[in-house]
């Protein structure tokens, strides 16, 4: 018996990911915090490690809500750093 | 698959088992047995709406899954849907894809969220959905069928399938099917559709919230001590609404509470306004609870023994008339980072 998958077709990808960076030192590190419990204080702790062990300086810090998207002038200022920090969950 | 044509499978036998054990290994379905969705039952589901069946109505996240009108009639066969239901689901599908519904956030969070899908109409009354008693299930084809089919199209063309595309902690019965009508023949206040700018014959609202709590007044022949009680079942710590401050309600008033409302003169909008002004809580024991708050930046400047509104303006209390005879209203809480959607349905 033949049945329709369900599912159906995939639409194109937004974005993709950026390759990452061999060599942090001289790079600017940004933050990102989704305001979810405890992302900035592992982020922030996680950059200055970072910015520590590679020559690197934590450029920027920003907050945004955790349900939506990073306004746009959020996110131009983020795009100054080579590497952006973000990503936490409940 | 990456092309626009639905893919056909072949499975071994005309036995509910053999295309349960299709969709298993893949990873398909609710989990309740399923209606095989074989080209000719799709080809006459898809006769109940007008329109090329390979247009794209909705790409959905976070799969960026293209749902086209087949692919939504292939959802409707497996949940058990008529034909005659397929302009609704298609109009709620639109719905859904809508930017302030926030279907990407539904999927992702960590809550029970579930979109409600609320009939209103003309398609409710010729298509069979159920608004009057027991109107939010079990025991109705239209209501159950179309809700199921409208988590079947989250799950397999969204991708919200638990874990990988939805991040829900305990999950929820509303996200089985969650589905009512709008029992406009029992509203003294007209259809809400009309009430939120929607005047077409018919449409369907997409409210993405709690699970219905209840709100149980047999006492009252007034409108205040009935709506205290909703008042009640909204000010409450446990839901999102209390730390987002733009998250909507939907209060979805019995008959007979609707009717001791318009007895005393009160319109939907007084409805709304008496709930705003008595769901409050102390600020300061709204801060207490909640470190992490999205509230507008006047109610952050209000002092801590202020009573604030558990949401920001009687416009976010959304009313209408739902289910048959008794003293048993409900009220939805929201997710909070989203937006209701009212859409008509075409033919």
């Amino acid at each position: 018996m033949k049945v329709y998958a369900p599912d159906g077709a995939v639409g194109p990808p937004a974005v993709s990911l950026a390759s990452p960076l061999s060599v942090l030192a001289g790079k600017r590190i940004a933050i990102l915090d989704n305001s979810k419990p405890n992302a900035g204080l592992l982020l922030g702790a996680l950059a200055e490690r970072l910015a520590t062990r590679t020559g690197s300086t934590v450029s920027a810090v920003e907050r945004k809500n955790g349900a939506l998207p990073a306004p746009d002038d959020m996110l131009a200022r983020l795009a100054e750093a080579e590497v952006i920090l973000t990503g936490s969950a409940d | 698959m990456t092309d626009s044509a639905a893919e056909l499978l072949d499975i071994a036998s005309e036995a509910p088992e053999a295309l349960a054990e299709c969709f298993a290994a893949r990873g398909w379905g609710d989990g309740l047995p399923l209606v095989a969705p074989t080209p000719e039952r799709v080809e006459a589901m898809l006769a109940g709406c007008e329109g090329d069946p390979d247009e794209t109505l909705a790409t959905l996240p976070p799969r960026s899954g293209v749902a086209t009108r087949r692919i939504v009639a292939v959802n409707a066969v497996l949940a058990g849907c008529r034909p005659e239901h397929l302009p609704v689901l298609v109009a709620a599908v639109r719905a859904l894809a809508r930017p302030e519904v926030n279907l990407r956030g539904v999927n992702a969070t960590t809550h029970p969220v579930a979109p409600l899908l609320i009939v209103h109409g003309e398609a409710a009354r010729r298509a069979g959905y159920n608004a009057g008693l027991g109107a939010f299930g079990p025991g109705n084809l239209a209501n159950a069928a179309t809700g199921r089919a409208l988590r079947l199209v989250v799950l397999h063309v969204a991708g919200a399938a638990p874990g990988a595309g939805d991040a829900s902690t305990q999950g929820g019965p509303a996200k089985y099917a969650y589905c009512t009508a709008e029992n406009l023949d029992e509203s003294p206040w007209g259809g809400y559709a009309a009430s939120v700018g929607v005047t077409a014959p018919s449409a369907v609202t997409i409210h993405c919230g709690e699970a219905p709590h209840n709100v149980h007044d047999m006492e009252s022949s007034a409108p205040g001590p009935i709506l205290d009680k909703a008042a009640s079942a909204m000010a409450s710590l446990g839901s999102n609404n209390a730390p987002i401050s733009g998250g909507e309600f939907f209060v979805m008033l019995c008959p007979e509470h609707a009717a001791a409302c318009a007895a005393a003169g009160w319109t939907r909008g007084h409805v709304a306004s008496y709930l705003h002004e008595r769901a409050r809580m102390r600020v300061g024991d709204l801060r207490a609870a909640f470190a992490l708050r999205a509230w507008a930046p006047w109610q952050e400047a209000l002092p801590d023994d202020t009573m604030m509104s558990l949401t920001e303006h009687p416009d976010n209390i959304k009313v209408m008339v739902v289910g048959g005879p008794g003293k048993h209203s409900s009220v939805i809480p929201s997710w909070g980072m989203t937006r209701s959607v009212t859409v008509p349905v075409e033919p």
